[in-house]
């Protein structure tokens, strides 16, 4: 073993004595450890909510939209169709006649809403945005029973056919299956009054509701019959709207460019893409800027735990001076003290990210998995056995640390005893108990520093490996996947539970730079040591 | 006689701020092959001073020391560093053991730091650390410590400290040790164990010493003593 390595990692395993590994030690892996926990959960969230809501919004959006810059209609599509679905990277296409039309309900005498429709053909809209998957009720827009029996109903008027409504707007409108609902489609100039329009409206039987739990097509999108649409408009054979999928929505803006190639338009026709991206610019943006702040506020935490590095070192090297005199004297070059500390503090460094790797993604693997936990009983039994094995250890008589622990202990056993029987509010109970754990934490903390060195050298790993599994098994009973419906946000974010994703790549990434971050951290402290004059560092007091 | 070190016109002055200490005010002396030297002073006079400066620790002012005829006032730091392994051995009063190391260990130290610099022994072999090891055993069983190898210094009494401190120094082979009050701060019963340690080594392997010390039983047992006055060697 080289000579570095020999001193680095005795004063990292051991005070005066020979024993397991120090107390200083412990803490600031653990404070690297926490650093990058936090930095890889944090992100994961982040990650998972990204994911999340990316899944929900390209579960029912097409990925591209291709349209006239004026929204005017062209015919021949079928050969642009089947010429996008050609391009490599692209799923399926869909033609649309898009457009806005005013509602109001049968009976109503005034317009009671402003509508998207979009006219489809089902099985071929279902391959771009799994429409069928959304509808609630039918979607056979020229004879669903609910046709034949409205027409059968209202004799008196024409039924042009069906219609599938976003599930918020038929609230809105107060509509029910099988409502009539009637579409203002035109306006003509009244032959006899010159100046008045009369409207041209087309009745529709409303046989679908489509939930997609997006506000935005739930609240002002319904469907129809492609066909239909076009003779309510009077452009047989023509569309307006493409709509198409790809293989990888990542790739929807370096996609458009070949899209547009495909078919053929004339450039004075002015075709032009939309991404999913761009439609929800707003919404991506956020999302992009938060995980922006948060990488900051990662980074400033990891560099927190750097100075951590920096300052146990400085503090050994400070404790340490009479030793460098001394190794000096026996002809330890500048070089190999510097190696010392540096060895020693890339040491704490590694375990530390290490620890807190297996840390963050054992929460994460916690906070997506749903498996019966056994009763918070059994943890705060095991937190009790823990706890009084800690002052079993340490105490055979009462002292100043004696007194903290009485007043740990009592708010401790008021969170999580008494709490249970309390009738207090979820985030007042969450509240009282991690403030009960930072209490406990610190207590162990300040105990273990206290009695630590009175350990046998068995008893030290003993006691760490079973702490480490206690504590495992507590964290296991305690963190559960978030349910977003028991807070209320499941509308919101359009998911059950909070979801974690975890970044292979991140986590790989956050510890290299973890690593990096604390050997930096390193390089003043050993320098420091290096530069100790041999003389004066032996007669340091 | 064979003059190991030969110290020229050494001065020694510490600057504290505008004001000049002059500590050591023309040093001459000659130091013999396998002679044990005392050094005696009244306490400040700058004898620590003086030895640190032979061992290199420090620097002089002025003056020159020659070790064999070459000048180590003229070294760099690196090749300080590399005469210090090889050449020096130092005691302190207090043992500066390494607290984390245990006996054999602390003597072993500066042989594995020797091994670092692959040097080869006088057959052409490098050094190893078992060998370190071997060696640094045979010394403190030398010492009378053979039961101790695996004792912390903090289980080690203070006579028992300061004779480990003595084998480290003799670990490398030194040209000389330098010791400074060796005895200063142990009782006069243990400090007799420590002195025949001392006498032993210098009989047996006609290893130099410089001894820096008030004990006048040190100076009696040494073969020669020169009393350090006034920041110059007073006439004998
Ligand atoms: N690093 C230093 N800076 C300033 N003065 C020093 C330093 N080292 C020693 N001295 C002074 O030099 C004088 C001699 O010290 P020292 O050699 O330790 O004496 P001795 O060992 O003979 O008792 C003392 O007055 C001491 O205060
Ligand atoms: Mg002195």
């Amino acid at each position: 073993m080289k000579f570095e390595w020999f001193v680095a990692l005795r004063y990292l395993l051991s005070r005066r004595k020979q024993s397991f590994i120090s107390i200083i030690s412990i803490i600031s892996i653990a404070g690297v450890g926490l650093g990058v926990a936090t930095v890889i959960l944090v992100i994961a969230v982040l990650d998972g909510v990204e994911h999340g809501i990316k899944e929900r919004f390209l579960a029912n959006e097409a990925h591209v939209i291709l349209r006239l810059i004026d929204n005017g209609f062209y015919s021949n599509y079928e050969n642009k169709i089947e010429a996008i679905e050609k391009v490599e990277g692209v799923v399926a296409a869909s033609p649309i006649v898009y457009s806005q039309l005013a509602v109001f309900r049968e009976g109503s005498k005034q317009i009671e809403d402003v509508i998207l429709i979009k006219g489809i053909v089902p099985e071929v809209e279902d391959k771009v945005t799994s429409f069928t998957k959304f509808v609630n009720g039918s979607y056979d827009f020229q004879n669903d029973d609910l046709i034949k029996e409205a027409r059968f109903l209202n004799d008196d008027i024409t039924i042009t056919g069906g219609i599938v409504l976003g599930s918020r707007l038929a609230q809105r409108l107060i509509v029910n299956e099988g409502d009539v609902l009637r579409l203002v489609v035109n306006m003509t100039e009244d032959r006899f009054n010159p100046g008045a329009f009369i409207p041209l409206i087309r009745n529709f039987v409303v046989i679908g509701f489509y939930e997609s739990e997006l506000t935005v097509y739930d609240n002002q999108t319904a469907f129809i019959d492609l066909e239909t649409a076009q003779k309510l408009y009077q452009v047989d054979g023509q569309i307006n709207f493409i709509l198409i999928r790809l293989e990888d929505a990542e790739l929807a803006p370096e996609m458009g460019e070949q899209i547009i190639a495909a078919t053929e338009f004339a450039i004075l026709e002015a075709p032009t893409t939309t991404t999913w991206l761009e439609t929800h610019a707003a919404l991506f943006q956020a999302l992009k800027l938060e995980k922006i702040a948060t990488v900051i506020i990662e980074a400033l935490i990891i560099l927190v735990a750097a100075f951590n590095i920096a300052s146990t070192l400085i503090m050994t090297v400070m404790e340490k001076t009479r030793d460098v005199g001394m190794l000096r004297t026996l002809g330890a070059s500048r070089r190999q003290v510097m190696g010392i500390f540096m060895i020693k503090g890339s040491i704490i460094g590694m375990l530390g990210t290490l620890a807190g790797t297996a840390l963050g993604l054992y929460i994460c693997w916690l906070l997506s998995t749903n498996v019966m936990r056994p009763s918070p009983w059994i943890a705060n039994a095991c937190i009790g056995i823990l706890s009084c094995s800690v002052i079993g250890i340490a105490y055979r008589r009462i002292d100043t640390v004696s007194v903290v622990f009485i007043i740990f202990a009592i708010i401790f056993s008021i969170n999580m005893f008494i709490t249970p029987f309390l009738v207090l509010s979820s985030t007042m109970r969450t509240v009282l108990i991690i403030l009960g754990v930072i209490a406990l934490l610190i207590f162990w903390i300040v105990v273990l520093i206290k009695s630590w060195q009175k350990l046998s050298s068995i008893w030290k790993p003993t006691f760490l490996a079973l702490g480490l599994l206690a504590i495992g098994f507590i964290f296991f009973c305690y963190i559960k996947p978030i349910s977003l419906e028991e807070l209320g946000l499941s509308a919101i974010y359009q998911m059950n539970q909070l979801p974690i994703k975890v970044n292979w790549f991140f986590v790989c990434f956050i510890n290299m730079l973890s690593f990096a971050i604390c050997w930096l951290a390193t390089i003043y402290p050993a320098w420091q040591a290096s530069n100790l004059k041999p003389i004066e560092a032996l007669q340091y007091e | 006689m064979e003059t190991l070190i030969r110290i020229d016109n050494l001065h020694k002055s510490f600057y504290d701020g505008d004001t000049e200490l002059k500590v050591l005010k023309g040093v001459n002396l000659d130091v013999h092959q396998a002679e044990v030297l005392a050094i005696m002073g009244a306490s400040g006079v700058g004898k620590s001073t003086l030895l640190h400066i032979i061992g290199t620790l420090d620097r002089p002012t002025e003056g020159n020391i020659f070790y064999e005829d070459e000048d180590v006032t003229t070294f760099s730091e690196r090749e300080l560093t590399r005469f210090r392994n090889d050449a020096i051995g130092f005691v302190f009063q207090f043992h500066q053991l390494l607290p984390e190391f245990t006996a054999l260990e602390n003597v072993a130290m500066s042989g594995l730091i020797r091994n670092t610099r692959k040097v080869a022994d006088e057959n052409g072999n490098r050094y190893s650390s078992s060998k370190a090891y071997e060696k640094a055993e045979i010394l403190l069983e030398s010492v009378g410590l053979s039961e101790r190898l695996g004792h912390f210094p903090s289980q080690l009494s203070g006579g028992e400290r300061q004779r480990v401190a003595i084998a480290r120094a003799l670990i490398n082979q030194p040209k000389v040790v330098l010791a400074d009050e060796p005895t200063g701060n142990i009782d006069d019963k243990t400090s007799g164990a420590v002195l025949d340690v001392l006498q032993d080594i210098n009989e047996r392997l006609k290893q130099t010493f410089i001894i820096v010390t008030h004990d006048s039983r040190l100076s009696e047992r040494a073969n020669r003593t020169v009393h350090l006055v006034d920041g110059k060697i007073a006439d004998e």
